[in-house]
């Protein structure tokens, strides 16, 4: 993990235990994959885990907040006009305002 | 049902100035299992510059990479048996390693290339058909390689590979 950076305007958020700092979110329209990460406006980090399952000989994988597993299965990512964005067999959901859940 | 293990770094400052492989697998020799590979991911925290940055998957066959020993970690924490694949420095068969400081003399075979946005990061995930098998006993090992040298920091950088054992 690298050395924390106080500064606040600095985005930071972790990926497998190792922090990312970002001076910038995300631009528009990254998808993971191939992305590896999404920073947010909130600096979370944002990427995909290693548990999946199989739709229509597709993967979902599960989708991880600054290492929380949100509970959600995506086969994709995307950051869109500033608002993380997934999307799987249900077809899309958007991160809350309240930044609890996807709807 | 297949084993799968994770080899790869992070927080780690990039070998050379030039071409660098990120992580080399080479697989064992039969009757050891083939080698499955599920997924590759690139990044780095130390950078908030926006620059592209050239990857590529390849295969090389000896003089292997000078590597950084690495050992597979198991992805299910509760299987106790541990990989076939054990880490090495010199790439050779059956090991694995690292942040390679000398690339070797062995020919490099490009099975696929590509190019991200170092802020975003690498991330390859395969669909079951596209899945990578490097089978027992294969003269090759598989290396995951930046050809050309970061144009940005070379300080905490993150690489990785996760493989089966089928």
């Amino acid at each position: 993990m690298t050395a924390f950076n106080f500064d606040k305007d600095i985005l930071s958020g972790i990926i497998g235990g190792a922090r990312y700092e970002r001076q910038n979110k995300t631009e528009n329209d990254v998808e993971i994959p191939p992305a590896f990460i999404i920073t947010d406006s909130d600096g979370a980090a944002w990427t995909i885990g290693t548990e999946y399952v199989m739709h229509n000989g597709e993967y979902e994988w599960n989708v991880l907040r600054n290492d929380v597993d949100t509970g959600e299965m995506a086969k994709r990512i995307v950051y869109r006009r500033g608002v993380v964005c997934i999307f799987g067999h249900y077809g899309w959901k958007r991160f809350s305002r309240s930044r609890r859940h996807f709807i | 049902m297949s084993r799968e293990f994770s080899v790869g770094f992070d927080g780690i400052t990039l070998s050379g100035t030039g071409a660098v492989t990120l992580v080399f697998v080479n697989p064992a020799a039969a009757p050891k299992p083939n080698l499955e590979f599920l997924r590759m991911w690139v990044s780095q925290s130390a950078a908030a510059t926006s620059a592209q940055q050239r990857v590529e998957v390849e295969t090389q066959v000896t003089a292997f990479p000078t590597l950084t020993t690495a050992t597979p970690r198991a992805l299910k924490p509760a299987d106790t048996n541990a990989s076939f694949i054990v880490g090495g420095t010199a790439g050779a068969a059956g090991t694995c390693g690292t942040n390679a400081s000398a690339e070797g003399a062995g020919a490099k075979t490009v099975m696929f290339g590509d190019n991200f946005n170092v802020l975003n990061g690498y991330l390859w995930v395969a669909t079951p058909r596209e899945t990578v098998v490097m089978p027992a006993g294969l003269a090759s090992g598989i290396g995951l390689y930046l050809p050309t040298a970061p144009s940005i920091a070379l300080t905490n950088w993150a690489a990785g590979m996760n493989f089966g054992e089928v």
